[in-house]
C-alpha cells in the first residue's frame, strides 16, 4: 500500500484511493485469500469506487540555488540524513562554490533538463547532477561521466522507474574509453571492490540519484525485500581487449569504436566462478557455463513471461582467462553462441520456474511459441527433459574483461530484464577537456 | 576556527516536480448497471482476485458489468507504455465507467 500511495504522489494522483489486500496472495492457501478478498478488499473497492477522496495538495519545493541550510559539515549531514537526502554516510557540502566547480567540466547548461526522473517525476538537470557529484565525493571532472550517467538512466530502454522492485536488484555500471584511464578508474585488480575514488564515488553518486531525483526511499517507493549498497563502477580493462581485437562491452551496445561511454543494467545478484582451470575453451567453459546456469533461476521469467526476450545475463573474465580462450581460438561472438548452446536446462525445469514456483500465468513453453511469445527452439519436441537455453538468442548474453590480470576467476551477474535493461551512453567531453584535466592535476 | 566549525552554505539536493497534480474522477453514486474494468499486471494471482471480486460486487450490485483484464493485456511488461498509452481510448469506446487496477511486484 505504501508504495503505491507514494507512488501515485509523484505521476500527479496524490489522492489515488488504493484498496488493501492482506498479507501476501503468494503464501495464501485458496480459503485465506478469498477471506482477505471478501473481508477486507471488496469493501476498501467499494469505498474507493463510491466515497471522494480527500483533494491532494503537493509541498512547495525550494529553488535550485536556494540555499537550504548553514551549518557546519555535523550539522549538514544531520540534516541530510534525517530528511533522507543522503544515504546515512557523510557528503561533501553541496555549496554553491563546490556545484561551479563541476559544471567547469561540462558545456550543458546548468538548467538544461537531462530526464524527468519517475517515480517522482523530478527534473535531473544538469545542476542537480552537480549537487549529488559533490555530496557522492566525486571530483568535477568525473561530471561530463555523471551527465552521461543520468541520460542512461532516463533512457526508457532502461526502465528507471523498476528500481523499487521488491527483489531489490542493483545498477552495475561499466565505463569504456580513453576516459577510463584520464580519470584513474580501477580496471585490475579488485576492480569492484570500494577503494578508488572514481569507482566508489560514481558507484554512490548513482543511488544518491535514484534518491533525490528519482525519488527511492526505502520504506516508501523502494521496496526492495534485502537490497544492497550501490555497485562500485567496472572499468574493462581495454588494454587487454584491444590486444585480443575484442570489442567492448559498449561497442556491443553500439557505441563506437574508441568512444568514451557508460553502459548500465541492473542485476539482483553474481557469482563468482573460482579458478577456471585449463589451457583450451574445452576445458575452461564448461565451468562458466555451468556457473552461469546456475546464477539464473526464477530470472527466467524475463525470458518468457513478464517481458519476453530481455534476459542479458553477464559474465565477467578476468584478463587472463579471456587470454587463454583467445589463444584457443575462441572470440566473444563464439562464446555467445557457446553459452547459448550449453547455458540449458530441461524444458520441465523451466517451466517450473513460471508457473508452480514464481505464479507467472504461465504452464507450457510450447504454448508459448505457439502464441509467438518465444522462438522455436524452446519447442523442438515435447519431452519435458529437453534442453532448451535460458536467453533467446546467442547475442543476449554479455561479456566483459577486467578484474586482477592473473588471477583465472570470472564473476557472472543475474539480470533483471526488463526492470534495468542494459543501454548505453556516449560521454560528451567540454572544449578543452584535456587542458581542464591537467589543471586538476 | 577548526574545520568542523566551519559553516556551510548548502542547496537543495533534490529537484522540483515536473507533474501537475491531478484532479480525481468523480465517485460512482452505485455501481448498479455499471461498467467497471478490470486491468492486471499478470502476477501473484489477479485473475483469482478478480474473480472474487467480481462476485462480491455482484451480490451488492446485481447489475454491475465488467470488461475482464483479458480485454487489455499485462499492465507490466514489454508492451506496457503502449498498453497504457491506448487505455483512454479504449476504456471510452467500451463505455468505462470505473477501474480497478491490481498490481504487485
Amino acid at each position: 500500500m505504501g508504495q503505491a500511495s507514494t507512488t501515485s504522489i509523484g505521476l500527479g494522483l496524490g489522492n489515488l484511493p488504493v484498496a488493501l489486500v492482506p498479507g501476501h496472495v503468494g503464501t495464501q492457501s485458496r480459503q485465506e485469500l478469498v477471506d482477505n478478498i471478501l473481508g477486507t478488499t471488496l469493501d476498501h473497492v467499494v469505498q474507493n469506487l463510491t466515497i471522494p477522496p480527500t483533494a491532494a495538495t503537493l509541498a512547495e519545493d525550494p529553488a535550485p540555488r536556494d540555499v537550504v541550510f548553514s551549518g557546519t559539515i555535523d550539522e549538514i549531514n544531520r540534516l541530510f540524513t534525517e530528511n533522507q537526502w543522503s544515504d546515512s554516510l557523510p557528503v561533501v557540502p553541496p555549496t554553491m562554490e563546490r556545484v561551479e566547480a563541476f559544471l567547469e567540466f561540462t558545456d550543458r547548461d546548468p538548467n538544461e533538463v537531462l530526464a524527468i526522473l519517475l517515480p517522482d517525476s523530478r527534473a535531473a538537470t544538469v545542476w542537480s547532477v552537480a549537487v549529488n557529484g559533490v555530496m557522492a565525493g566525486c571530483r568535477p571532472e568525473y561530471m561530463p561521466v555523471l551527465v552521461a550517467l543520468i541520460e542512461a538512466m532516463g533512457d526508457p530502454d532502461y526502465g528507471v522507474e523498476h528500481s523499487g522492485n521488491t527483489p531489490g536488484g542493483e545498477t552495475l555500471i561499466t565505463i569504456n574509453g580513453p576516459i577510463a584511464k584520464q580519470l584513474r578508474f580501477n580496471d585490475e585488480q579488485g576492480v569492484l571492490r570500494d577503494g578508488f575514488q572514481p569507482n566508489t564515488t560514481v558507484g554512490r553518486f548513482w543511488r544518491l540519484v535514484l534518491r533525490n531525483l528519482a525519488g527511492f526511499l526505502l520504506h516508501q517507493n523502494d521496496k526492495c525485500t534485502f537490497g544492497n549498497t550501490w555497485r562500485v563502477v567496472l572499468a574493462e580493462n581495454e588494454a587487454v581487449l584491444d590486444k585480443l581485437g575484442w570489442t567492448t562491452m559498449a561497442e556491443d551496445l553500439g557505441v563506437s569504436k574508441g568512444g568514451n561511454a557508460i553502459s548500465i543494467a541492473r542485476y539482483t545478484g553474481s557469482g563468482l566462478i573460482a579458478s577456471a582451470s585449463g589451457n583450451t575453451g574445452d576445458k575452461i567453459l564448461p565451468y562458466l557455463a555451468d556457473g552461469v546456469l546456475k546464477q539464473n533461476t526464477w530470472h527466467l521469467v524475463f525470458t518468457i513471461g513478464t517481458s519476453p526476450g530481455t534476459l542479458r545475463p553477464l559474465i565477467v573474465l578476468s584478463p587472463i582467462v579471456a587470454e587463454t580462450l583467445a589463444k584457443d581460438g575462441w572470440d566473444k561472438e563464439r562464446l555467445r553462441q557457446y553459452f547459448f548452446d550449453h547455458c540449458r536446462m530441461p524444458a520441465y525445469e523451466f517451466e517450473r520456474y513460471l508457473g508452480e514456483w514464481t505464479e507467472h500465468p504461465i504452464r507450457n513453453l510450447q504454448d508459448q511459441v505457439n502464441l509467438q511469445r518465444a522462438p522455436e527452439v524452446f519447442a523442438e519436441g515435447t519431452d519435458p527433459n529437453r534442453l532448451v537455453p535460458i536467453v533467446f538468442k546467442a547475442d543476449d548474453f554479455m561479456i566483459g574483461v577486467s578484474g586482477d590480470p592473473l588471477r583465472n576467476h570470472a564473476i557472472t551477474f543475474a539480470h533483471n530484464g526488463i526492470l534495468g535493461y542494459p543501454v548505453a551512453r556516449e560521454i560528451g567531453l567540454p572544449e578543452n577537456w584535456e587542458a581542464k584535466l591537467r589543471a586538476t592535476r | 576556527m577548526s574545520m568542523n566549525s566551519e559553516i556551510h552554505n548548502v542547496v537543495w539536493p533534490r529537484a522540483a516536480r515536473q507533474i501537475e497534480e491531478a484532479e480525481a474522477a468523480p465517485r460512482l453514486d452505485t455501481l448498479d448497471g455499471k461498467t467497471v474494468c478490470q486491468l492486471w499486471d499478470f502476477l501473484f494471482r489477479g485473475d483469482e482476485v478478480f474473480e472474487l471480486l467480481e462476485s462480491g460486487l455482484k451480490e451488492r450490485y446485481p447489475t454491475v458489468k465488467f470488461v475482464s483484464w483479458k480485454e487489455f493485456g499485462s499492465t507490466h511488461g514489454s508492451d506496457e507504455r503502449e498498453i497504457l498509452a491506448n487505455l483512454p481510448e479504449k476504456m471510452k469506446s467500451l463505455g468505462v465507467d470505473a477501474v480497478i487496477s491490481g498490481m504487485g511486484c
